[in-house]
């Protein structure tokens, strides 16, 4: 297992192993908040981006596309700001605060162990990206994963191989490794986990490939 | 809606004068919800968002809820809009980019996030920041006037797309290791400052 501490730089090559594969949601969502929690930008990326928008052929619109617009902006505002199961989430970036409400109406915290919890984020594609939370003091089991995993913390504090890990710090591990998070006492511990089920994600193998240095 | 505003041929980007009059037209949509402004920019930006969109495999009718979704978020977030960070392109880009996740989901209809995370101005701005966004936007423009269409290619498939290395040499039919260092070619030329070279 590999931890990639927040202050370590992401220098250029892993940041775009990362990047490779975003067009995978549950990947292009770790991306979005990782970059986000530690401050980086992804301006040429982005401008990149705004510039092919400018290249696109136009579509096809209906008639009344416009006058549809119009009416749901005149309908009024978004839909109000639904309250988090745990409101020590709200801080999160909203881009994730959001995909947590969601899925808590969709589908809501599953009970996987003694005061361990996941919410699974529902993302489309062949990545799965969840939630877990982990209650004060609680030391979830030795396990392994089917698959690959990427994991970062999004808050509190635990410890996972002997080392401390808190927001913005992440780690990455294969099948083969057995670990046992542990909460740290006092506050419970949240992480994002994206994991490919073994599927050998083509995305999530190049950060692999990248970080251990295969 | 024909007839109005600026009609571009297909295939060209905005001049300097185009981005300009956009950034106009978006702060008049945040000051004085000026429905004629916005009505320009939706006949330039909805049909291009939902060219995106189809492009990342979203049906037809999903693509048209979709971009309009975008450019209602347009109209209700132009106030975040700030003309020193972004040109209006990259930050519709960023609203189109984050309602991705909602593509392939049809049972539900994405939601407006109040807050609408990528295009809030990310906290204390310093001036350098804004110096920097500004010199950033006019250097990949630049270059990518500049570069061999072949590369221009390259850096739409992996960043407006966002495919992996190994889909980009399966969709191009080219060995993989070739497109990596051609896309670490092109992206070196970004990164590049104006007058560095």
């Amino acid at each position: 297992m590999i931890k990639v501490s927040r202050q370590t730089e992401l220098d250029e090559s892993t940041r775009a192993a990362l990047a490779s594969g975003r067009a995978e949601p549950a990947l292009d969502l770790f991306v979005d908040i990782l970059m986000k929690m530690r401050g980086i930008s992804d301006s040429e990326g982005e401008v990149i981006s705004g510039v092919a928008l400018e290249l696109e052929a136009p579509a096809d619109l209906s008639a009344d596309a416009l006058a549809m617009a119009f009416a749901a902006i005149e309908r009024g505002g978004a839909a109000p700001k639904r309250a988090l199961a745990y409101p020590e989430l709200a801080g999160l970036p909203p881009r994730l605060r959001e995909a947590i409400a969601s899925a808590e109406s969709r589908t809501g915290w599953k009970t996987i162990g003694l005061g361990i919890r996941s919410l699974d984020l529902g993302a489309p594609g062949a990545l799965k990206a969840e939630i877990i939370r982990v209650a004060p003091g609680t030391t979830v089991p030795r396990h392994t994963h089917k698959g690959r995993e990427l994991t970062l913390c999004i808050h509190g504090e635990y410890m996972d191989s002997g080392a401390v890990y808190g927001p913005g710090d992440f780690s990455i591990r294969d099948a083969s490794i057995h670990h046992e998070p542990e909460a740290l006492a006092g506050a419970p511990a949240y992480a994002l986990a994206v994991t490919d089920a073994g599927l050998k994600f083509d995305g999530l193998l190049g950060v692999f490939q990248k970080l251990f240095g295969l | 809606m024909g007839g109005k505003g600026i009609s571009k041929p297909v295939g060209e980007t905005l001049g300097d004068a185009e981005r300009t009059r956009f950034a106009d037209l978006l702060v008049d949509v945040a000051e004085r919800q000026d429905r004629d402004a916005f009505a320009e920019l939706f006949a330039y930006y909805a049909p291009r968002v939902k060219s995106y969109l189809l492009r990342l495999g979203a049906d037809g009718a999903l693509a048209e809820e979709i971009s309009q979704d975008v450019m209602v978020t347009v109209w209700r977030k132009a106030a975040l809009f700030d003309r020193a960070q972004a040109s209006v392109s990259t930050w519709i880009f960023r609203i189109a980019r984050n309602r991705r996740i909602d593509l392939f989901r049809r049972s539900k209809k994405p939601e407006l996030d109040p807050e609408e995370e990528m295009i809030l101005p990310s906290g204390v701005e310093a001036p350098d920041a804004r110096i920097e966004a500004m010199e950033t936007e006019a250097r990949v423009r630049a270059a990518m006037k500049d570069l061999p269409e072949e590369q221009v290619l390259l850096l739409k498939l992996a960043f407006y797309e966002g495919l992996s290395h190994s889909e980009i040499a399966a969709r191009l039919g080219a060995p993989l290791g070739t497109v990596k260092s051609r896309i670490r070619l092109a992206f070196a030329k970004m990164k590049v400052r104006l007058g560095d070279e």
